[in-house]
């Protein structure tokens, strides 16, 4: 009886030694920092330099600035549309390589084939979309080519459908890959059941295909979400500057010295992100569907 | 199913999507080899060359346009990435290793090392720099500060990759090495880790790779070095060349020959564990 005590102690002593770096690692490099962009959202700032005497000055600065807020109504409203399109292109993408597709070697090739577009530098992949998207980019000289369009369409390039495009085209793989992983998990008995009772494609794949693909929809959909909210990038290279999202103003702030301004707008993208990472797991619990 | 009608027809969007996918890369690459330097990053190709390939290696004559600033930049990333690699691979299989016996506050743990991934780059990034610049008081350097967010992004992903194949891991040897008398360190080393050794290999692919081309924590943690993307986002201000999407070519086919190897050991250690399971049976 106390053999098996002090095993168990020995057991949960050697757990502890090994959890201990990682846990210190993410306080000291990812929780701390983000107490500290809380607390400095509070300090004063000078032209050059904050200084920790508290003021809520920053706070008050973000919420009567129509460029700030307007920052944030940007953010939410391009991570709502971008969301929608990564779900709306992957999904179909997702369904085919998962479900359809019967040979496991052929689903792997398809999905490694949906990855290597990642092994291109993430920025060279958002520059690579203005020769694309041009006045005389490549899709204004198929249109052109194939007679669908006489003008060129301008409206591609340096606007916020072309921040929505690139987004869309960078991210969706993260949605078509947990996505087509649940589907594949599905057992075919229930649907060839399904099918046996009398129900046609569509009845089948709203009671059973797409509830129980929706744990991979939620992972795919956080994965963006993290992505989209956190942008700077795509939005400041392919809009010329016109769509500015919270990512950009945290930039420009910073470039600026401005500490204590980047800080309030860090604690409000934690908090929306927050809020977006909390209603995704009142979904689905991500730790059991490991 | 409706087989006839619907797999051809996802097919068929599958295609398309593929065709989405590439359009860009695709686009890339044509424009790579636009005449130099005259030629500019878009349409039309005035005439095929590889002058921007030249020009990356400094092998053209000078012109007003200067090299990409990437040969230092380059060595930096990569040895980041390596360094980011070892220590995140390390604390993921330790952290994952903790994780198969239960114990309290699992999901408390669990969640702050999975945050890594949930927090914005830019985030973790600015933070980092506060605390460096304001409480601690010291510069910021790639190998230190930029490190430290490195590991903290990619070591959830080193993570989550072990702890799902140790989820999937038969206990049973282990056991049986025990029961032997051999101590745990020296099972670990003898028994678990090689059955372990291809997830350990693909989580230090996910490290190397997310830490080579991390750039939004990179950008305010890595003071005045840069690093990779760092050199890559400074020619964005400035006018674009095709010498860029050169690079951006010349990078990918890196990428796989990295990916080569990887596949190379993988296939290597896939067959020595078949190798080892048919001595078993023959004994």
């Amino acid at each position: 009886m106390s053999g098996t005590v002090t095993i168990e102690k020995r057991q949960s002593r050697t757990t502890r030694w090994l959890l201990a770096p990682g846990i210190i690692w993410m306080s000291l490099f990812l929780v701390l920092p983000i107490l500290m962009i809380v607390y400095v959202s509070f300090w004063t700032q000078t032209t050059f330099n904050i200084s920790p005497e508290p003021t809520l000055a920053s706070w008050k600065l973000f919420f009567s600035s129509d460029t700030y807020t307007g920052a944030l109504w940007t953010t939410i409203r391009i991570w709502l549309i971008v969301l929608a399109c990564t779900f709306v292109v992957g999904y179909p993408t997702a369904l085919f390589v998962g479900l359809f597709i019967k040979s496991k070697t052929l689903s792997t090739i398809l999905l490694v084939i949906c990855v290597i577009p990642f092994w291109t530098s993430f920025l060279i992949r958002v520059l690579a979309w203005r020769p694309m998207l041009g006045k005389e980019g490549a899709i204004n000289i198929v249109l052109q080519k194939l007679g669908i369009i006489q003008q060129p369409i301008e409206v591609l390039l340096f606007t916020e459908l072309s921040v929505i495009i690139g987004m869309t085209q960078i991210y969706c793989v993260f949605m078509v890959g947990p996505i087509a992983f649940m589907l594949s998990r599905i057992d075919r008995n229930i649907i060839e059941a399904a099918r046996d009772l009398g129900a046609g494609f569509g009845r089948i794949f709203w009671k059973i295909i797409f509830p129980l693909s929706l744990p991979g929809v939620v992972v795919g959909a956080i994965f963006v979400s993290v992505m989209v909210l956190g942008e700077f990038a795509t939005s400041g290279a392919l809009s010329g500057r016109k769509v500015n999202l919270l990512g950009n103003i945290i930039i420009t702030q910073v470039g600026s010295l401005k500490w204590a301004m980047a800080s309030v707008v860090g604690v409000i993208l934690t908090i929306v992100m927050g809020f977006v990472i909390a209603g995704f797991l009142r979904i689905v619990d991500l730790k059991r569907e490991l | 199913m409706e087989s006839r009608i619907l797999k051809p027809a996802l097919g068929l969007y599958v295609a398309l999507f593929l065709l989405f996918l590439y359009g860009p890369f695709v686009v890339l690459t044509i424009i790579s080899f636009q005449q130099g330097p005259e030629g500019g990053p878009q349409f039309p190709i005035i005439e095929w060359s590889t002058y921007w390939y030249r020009h990356i290696f400094g092998l053209t004559p000078p012109s007003r346009i200067a090299p990409l600033p990437f040969g230092e930049a380059l060595l930096r990333s990569l040895t980041l990435a390596f360094m980011t690699m070892v220590v995140s691979t390390v604390l993921g299989v330790m952290s994952a290793q903790a994780f198969r016996r239960k114990f309290k506050g699992s999901g408390a743990v669990f969640y702050l090392i999975v945050l890594g991934m949930m927090v914005p780059g830019v985030l973790t990034g600015l933070g980092v720099s506060l605390l460096a610049n304001n409480i601690i008081g010291i510069e910021r350097h790639w190998y230190t500060t930029a490190f430290a967010t490195h590991v903290a992004y990619t070591f959830p992903f080193a993570f989550l990759v072990m702890l799902a194949i140790l989820n999937r891991f038969d206990s049973s040897v282990e056991e049986a090495s025990w029961s032997l008398g051999v101590d745990p360190w020296t099972t670990f080393r003898k028994v678990t880790f090689p059955l372990i050794f291809p997830g350990v290999l693909s989580a230090m692919l996910f490290a190397f790779t997310l830490s080579l081309d991390e750039f939004p924590r990179t950008l305010f943690a890595s003071g005045r070095d840069q690093t990779l993307p760092l050199a890559i986002y400074g020619t964005f201000a400035v006018e674009i060349h095709p010498n860029i999407f050169a690079f951006g070519v010349l990078t990918t086919l890196f990428s796989f020959a990295l990916l080569s190897v990887y596949g190379i050991l993988m296939a290597m250690s896939v067959r020595r564990a078949k190798k080892m399971a048919m001595q078993e049976d023959i004994e």
